[in-house]
């Protein structure tokens, strides 16, 4: 299944919020969709949700417009909301059943949702008794109560600590592996990496950059070089020294104690190696270093709004 | 539409499992069966007071010298059955000392042919004895004079204890029986559509409040959820009212019925015709102001919001009620004012009510003011919807009427 999002617009009132936004994600794969707040993801994924209707512009399911009865669609919102007096296992059989489920079938998913979450013993307990890290996770079977082929988090990891974090990690694995299309909304570009394998990025309303995270960073320039050694302080003045025409600058990382060069050009790389080896320098790692998806997201997201 | 039937489900029993709704409900009903019960009580004190402690009837004593004891005794008992009237020669301090210890409820002491004395031990302000002594005393005068002309006691008693039996004949709507069960309708009307009416923009307000919206937004659509939200609290109050009223009903039937006088049920007769009208009414009124303050609360971010915005809508429901309740007691169910007040679709449910009930009005009169509010129901419920779609998602501080207005025809296009 592939969901494509195809020139969306939208304006309230006389601020244009969406300018031709594209992307696409498909089953068993996760997209990152990134952005300042305030650059219209969530706009972007209420239109998805048919929360709101777009001025212009499409949302298709392998190639047809989108159909929001017969797809099913997980929805973790950025403003966790749950009935905090409901007791959990009334409210979840409530989202199920209005997601489409049948009320025996709703039963039976918040059980094993919530079996899965470590949260069984609370289901007649109400929501507002639990710690915040337990709503949350509370919000998140909510969320994968129905099964649901397209998952979209927006900030799933806010407020949850290492542990649940790692548990979230593991169920959002599960249902990539399982087939799942995920939109993950986030600041958090660790998670980012670690679970998808393509991003956009919005600035002001439009796509700033969009693709797979591999390629993005390949394309690149391959000049900045990183040098850990246990003799980095007598490395880097060696280099400033003797390659002046091959770089454009060379310093020592203080918190990695590794030397930074930045060639002028990426094929200098072998000329920089060997002459710290010839030199007898006794050297741990030598690579290229890629940009972080951070330094591609300062680069794109910065300023627009 | 589907999950309409899920969404009301959810409501209602939200509603009728909540704390406050509950305890609300056994507050009325024990408030109920209380007042209805309340006669008896009474009834029961005032016999206990009055029979003392050993059940006997209370005793009047009654000292009379200027008429034959046999016709004073009789006049007197004539007016308070139920009481012993113990014909004495005492003196006024004898009685007094009599009535003091409690062997007499109260003493007669007849002076003159056309003076008494009332000793008693409490004077109530209310109390009617003089009256009700004032008439036996002039009985016995008048047997007595007509006892000159030759007319015996009985005959004078016969004569002037004649009763004088009438029917009235009612064309069209009887408002001595109608007025006093019409207007306590109309008062549980008002109440009750501005309290639901309150209590589904109160849980809207909750929903967005808790970011609960946010979640449903994406599940149902906005008028599946507004229509699910205001019928599931609507049913969950005609219930909370059925259960009010059977109480009333059972236990006026079965704690007061003895013991009220059948005079008084001639005012409250409640015709089947008038509980209908009053349910429909009911169901239309609080659809109306129901999807009002619903749609309305969807643009307050919190609690606090609620009233600033839902304000006017109670005020004008206030006004309304207080102008038909005007109309209802100052007897003018049948004027202008209250005709155009029945077809205008917020006055209608109570102007139509009591123009219905307490006047003379043709049938189709009623089914035109009831398709107006029918039709106003639905109309108002797409508002509702539109305007619901645009409020739950917007926070911060309410939006001007103009605002609203702006973004309905922006939302419209």
């Amino acid at each position: 299944m592939v969901i494509e999002i195809k020139n969306l617009t939208k304006s309230f009132g006389e601020k244009e919020v969406l300018k031709d936004i594209g992307f696409s994600a498909q089953s068993g794969k996760a997209i990152g969709l990134l952005g300042r707040n305030g650059a219209g993801k969530t706009t972007t994924i209420r239109i998805i949700m048919g929360v709101f209707y777009q001025d212009g512009g499409e949302v298709l399911v392998d190639g047809k417009p989108i159909d929001r009865e017969k797809i099913k669609i997980g929805y973790l919102p950025e403003e966790r909301g749950l009935y905090p007096k409901k007791k959990i296992g009334e409210q979840l059989v409530y989202f199920g059943v209005l997601r489409g489920l049948s009320k025996p079938h709703a039963q039976e998913a918040t059980a094993r949702w919530l079996q899965r979450m470590g949260m069984s013993e609370y289901i007649d307990k109400k929501l507002e008794t639990l710690s915040k890290g337990n709503q949350q996770k509370i919000q998140l079977a909510a969320t994968l109560l129905c099964d649901p082929q397209l998952i979209i988090l927006d900030e799933p990891f806010s407020g949850l600590d290492p542990v649940n974090a790692m548990l979230l990690k593991d169920v959002i694995k599960e249902m990539i592996a399982e087939g799942s299309a995920v939109i993950f909304s986030s600041h958090q570009m660790n998670y980012i990496e670690e679970f998808c394998d393509d991003i956009a990025i919005l600035n002001g309303g439009r796509i700033a950059l969009s693709g797979e995270i591999n390629e993005i960073k390949r394309s690149y320039p391959r000049n900045n070089i990183e040098i850990s050694s246990l003799q980095s302080k007598e490395i880097a003045p060696f280099i400033i020294r003797s390659l002046s025409d091959c770089i454009e600058s060379a310093d020592i990382d203080e918190k990695s104690s590794a030397v930074r060069v930045r060639l002028k050009d990426p094929k200098l790389k072998d000329r920089l190696l060997s002459a710290v080896m010839e030199q007898g320098f006794d050297i741990d790692c030598f690579r290229v270093c890629e940009p972080t998806l951070n330094d591609i997201f300062v680069e794109y997201a910065e300023g627009g709004i | 539409m589907k999950n309409i039937f899920k969404i009301l489900k959810f409501e209602y029993l939200s509603c009728v499992k909540n704390k406050a709704f509950i305890i609300t409900t056994i507050f009325l009903v024990a408030l109920m069966l209380l007042s209805t019960a309340l006669p008896t009580i009474i009834i029961g004190l005032m016999d206990n007071d009055e029979e003392g402690s050993n059940g006997e009837a209370p005793v009047i004593g009654l000292s009379c010298e200027v008429y034959e004891k046999e016709l004073a005794g009789s006049e007197l008992s004539a007016v308070y059955p139920g009481y012993e009237i113990r014909t004495v020669d005492e003196d006024k301090e004898t009685l007094k000392s009599k009535v003091n210890d409690g062997e007499y409820s109260f003493a007669v002491l007849i002076d003159s042919e056309l003076s008494f004395t009332y000793i008693t031990m409490n004077n109530s302000l209310y109390g009617t004895d003089y009256e009700t002594i004032s008439e036996a005393v002039k009985s016995m005068y008048t047997v007595k004079e007509l006892d000159k002309y030759g007319i015996s006691q009985q005959d004078a008693d016969k004569l002037m204890n004649v009763r004088i039996t009438y029917e009235t004949v009612t064309t069209g709507t009887d408002q001595t029986k109608n007025y006093l069960p019409v207007y306590l309708l109309m008062c549980v009307l008002f109440l009750s559509i501005t309290s639901y009416g309150q209590f589904v923009a109160q849980s809207v307000v909750s929903e967005k409040n808790t970011r609960a919206m946010e979640l449903l937004i994406t599940c149902a659509k906005p008028r599946d959820l507004i229509f699910g939200k205001v019928i599931g609290s609507g049913l969950a109050g005609l219930t909370q009212l059925a259960i009010i009223l059977l109480t009333a009903l059972g236990s006026f039937g079965t704690l007061s019925k003895d013991i009220i006088p059948s005079e008084i049920f001639d005012y409250i007769q409640i015709s089947s015709s008038t509980v209908i009208l009053a349910l429909i009414f009911f169901i239309l009124g609080y659809f109306i102001y129901a999807f009002l303050l619903g749609a309305l609360a969807s643009f307050a971010s919190k609690s606090e919001d609620l009233n600033n915005l839902t304000s006017p809508v109670v005020l004008v429901l206030t006004v309304i009620y207080v102008a038909v309740a005007i109309m209802c007691t100052g007897d003018m169910s049948g004027s202008t004012f209250m005709t155009v007040l029945s077809y205008i679709p917020f006055s209608a449910p109570m102007a139509m009510f009591v123009r219905a009930t307490l006047s003379d009005v043709a049938v189709w009169e009623i089914a035109i003011s009831i398709a107006v509010q029918a039709i106003s129901v639905y109309l108002l419920g797409m508002l509702a919807s539109a305007i619901y779609k645009i409020g739950v998602l917007m926070y911060g501080n309410p939006p001007k009427f103009v605002d609203i207005i702006k973004m309905l025809a922006k939302s419209s296009k």
